[in-house]
């Protein structure tokens, strides 16, 4: 597997369990600058986009949408990672996925979290979005199900309830391991959070049970959320929205996106929380090769697309098409093209894929172009409809730039708390992995490792 | 008063056989804690059902009548005619029904992960805390002394490290 020092089970224990507890100046320090990044370059813009109206972002018409439903799709893009390396790898048993699928997962539910929270930025009047949910109330009036609107809250929601109860479940049996070793507060909130867990086999039969379902049930969840995300554009009648292949782009799009947001944090974990024997060449190996598949795939419907889009021999797809290749936008579709498309093709070489550095930038690079692609999206396809005297250019005023980098400080400051409360790696199905221990003399065995609290 | 009596071993393998010879000597109430799954278990313990798979179905059943009941019954309640299109619109409507099969299903699996698994706990029931680190525990309920002296020496003919007497809470 993937240790590279022989790992005992108490080793396991005790790395997590440090991660958890000892908190060094350098963690307050970003979490410091995180939180502040947040408060004044997401939230103060917002507050004042509330005070003084939507009209303090830069959106109008043609192009109604901006970037706040860029970072929206981004976000939900990047949730998919969780899915991709929890669910799937874990029905097909690979075993590589079991130091990193925890922290996936996080960025799955935090990534959720930051999405919901940007469609509410685009709200002209977010206090109303109880609008959405159904429920009877005194105009009788009910949401229009009709509308791909309405697919997204009901999409978004479950996906949120079932990523939130997937990471939560998978994680029981490590509360209970941290609950022992923990003193004080900690190990009043572990006791609560592991319900009793004792490690049974009928526990570890049912959870097995429970997990798997779960599993089997948020794959095909996943998939609709960024389909039905992508109807939110392909259901329209926009020249450059109105495709069929919407779907299978969005969804490979968030995969990919999701794939190299999940290096850049195995990066920063392994790093940082000192998981070097748990986070290995072989997981940047593996991610590697997915995300060179993923990159094709990805490479192999933008060309399609506009195949499709020049083959349908209309005039609106053909501006459509022309516009975003080589209009006002055209630099940005380019670096879409340089990033997304043609650096990951360096991943081909296994030196690339196992090298940290290089694969952390590239998974940044990546998530850069993936962004611009989701940006490119709104701004190229509104700005450019059917009639010349409805064109016009959309650029981002400050609050929406400013928005967009606090929604990242954002996803940071949740996954900095995250990682002090959840143990970023699963230590159960760590164990798993190592050599099961053999029975050892009697005179080997003397006292147990296992110390009560730290 | 019942009391389990409780062995620690080193490795899973010890630790299995002992759970065997402990049901092959008559003790039904024998259980195995440990740090991680084992897969030999239910081969030593015997099959174990659950009914997590039966929650999770009818959950999702009963969540997908839900979702399409939902959506066309809120479009009747609510008229909104569209270029003359039906009120109750099958393809938009089943994506609700979808949607809200998995969320119901999901809910339903957690339900009943939690009955079967009888969480959370609400009293003291009989726990080793390295069995969450590194030791794999057999525990065996016995009702008198003879059985707990019985337990004790077939825990120690198959290699436990340390014994305990440990009650639960009523």
């Amino acid at each position: 597997m993937q240790a590279e020092r022989d790992i005992s089970y108490a080793d396991v224990n005790r790395d997590v369990v440090r991660s958890l507890v000892e908190t060094g100046s350098k963690y307050y320090i970003t979490l410091a600058i995180s939180v502040s990044v947040m408060l004044a370059c997401f939230f103060a813009p917002w507050f004042y986009q509330l005070q003084y109206g939507i009209g303090a972002a830069g959106m109008n018409h043609p192009t109604v949408w901006g970037t706040y439903l860029a970072s929206f799709i981004f976000w939900i893009g990047l949730s998919h990672s969780g899915t991709l390396l929890s669910c799937v790898l874990h029905i097909t048993n690979s075993s590589w996925r079991k130091a990193m699928y925890r922290s996936a997962e996080a960025m799955t539910l935090f990534s959720l979290m930051v999405a919901v929270t940007m469609v509410m930025v685009h709200l002209g009047r977010p206090w109303f979005i109880h609008w959405a949910v159904p429920y009877p109330n005194q105009m009788e009036l009910w949401p229009n199900f009709r509308s791909p609107l309405m697919f997204d809250v009901m999409a978004i929601t479950t996906y949120l309830t079932g990523s939130t109860i997937f990471i939560y479940m998978g994680t029981i049996p490590d509360f209970a391991a941290v609950r022992d070793r923990t003193t004080g507060w900690r190990h009043h909130m572990y006791v609560l959070l592991s319900l009793g867990w004792r490690g049974t086999d009928t526990e570890w039969h049912r959870l097995g049970w429970a997990y798997t379902f779960l599993a089997v049930l948020i794959i095909p969840l996943a998939v609709s959320v960024h389909s039905i995300v992508s109807w939110d554009f392909a259901l329209s009648i926009v020249p450059a929205l109105h495709q069929t292949i919407f779907a299978p782009y969005f969804v490979v799009g968030a995969i990919y996106s999701g794939t190299a947001g999940i290096v850049t944090v195995m990066f920063v974990l392994r790093k940082y929380m000192n998981f070097e024997h748990y986070i290995t060449k072989l997981h940047f190996d593996n991610l590697g090769k997915l995300l060179l598949v993923l990159s094709l795939i990805w490479t192999y419907i933008n060309v399609l697309e506009i195949f499709t889009g020049w083959y349908s021999g209309t005039s609106t797809e053909y501006e459509a098409i022309r516009y975003k290749l080589f209009g006002y936008y055209a630099p940005l579709y380019w670096e879409m093209i340089l990033f997304c498309a043609v650096a990951p093709l360096l991943m081909i070489s296994k030196r690339f894929r196992t090298s940290f550095v290089p694969m952390l930038i590239l998974s940044i690079a990546i998530n850069i172009g993936m962004y611009t692609e989701r940006f490119l999206i709104v701004a190229t396809s509104l700005s450019r409809q059917y009639l010349p005297d409805a064109w016009g250019i959309y650029v981002p005023s400050l609050v929406e730039i400013s928005i967009m980098v606090g929604s990242l400080a954002m996803f940071v400051t949740l996954f900095l708390i995250f990682v002090k409360i959840f143990p970023s790696i699963s230590i159960y199905e760590i164990k798993e992995t190592l050599p099961e221990p053999e029975p050892k003399t009697q005179s080997e065995s003397g006292a147990p490792e296992w110390q009560p609290t730290l | 008063m019942a009391t389990n009596t409780v062995g620690l071993f080193d490795a899973p393998a010890t630790a299995l056989a002992a759970a065997g010879e402990l049901k092959g000597a008559g003790f039904d109430a024998t259980s195995i804690i440990s740090p991680i799954p084992l897969h030999g278990a239910e081969k030593v313990l015997g099959e174990k059902k659950s009914a997590i798979k039966r929650f999770t179905f009818f959950g999702g059943l009963f969540g997908m009548l839900f979702g399409f009941s939902l959506a066309a019954g809120t479009a009747v309640l609510y008229l909104h005619p569209t270029g003359g299109r039906p009120i109750i619109t099958i393809p938009p409507f089943l994506i609700i029904t979808y949607e809200m099969t998995i969320l119901c299903g999901i809910l339903a699996t957690v339900i009943g992960f939690l009955v079967s698994a009888r969480f959370p706990a609400m009293r003291e029931r009989v726990y080793v805390p390295e069995a969450a680190v590194d030791k794999f525990v057999v525990s065996v309920l016995c009702s008198d002394d003879a059985h707990d002296r019985r337990a004790e020496e077939i825990l120690r003919s198959a290699g436990a490290e340390e014994i305990r007497r440990l009650r639960e809470e009523d």
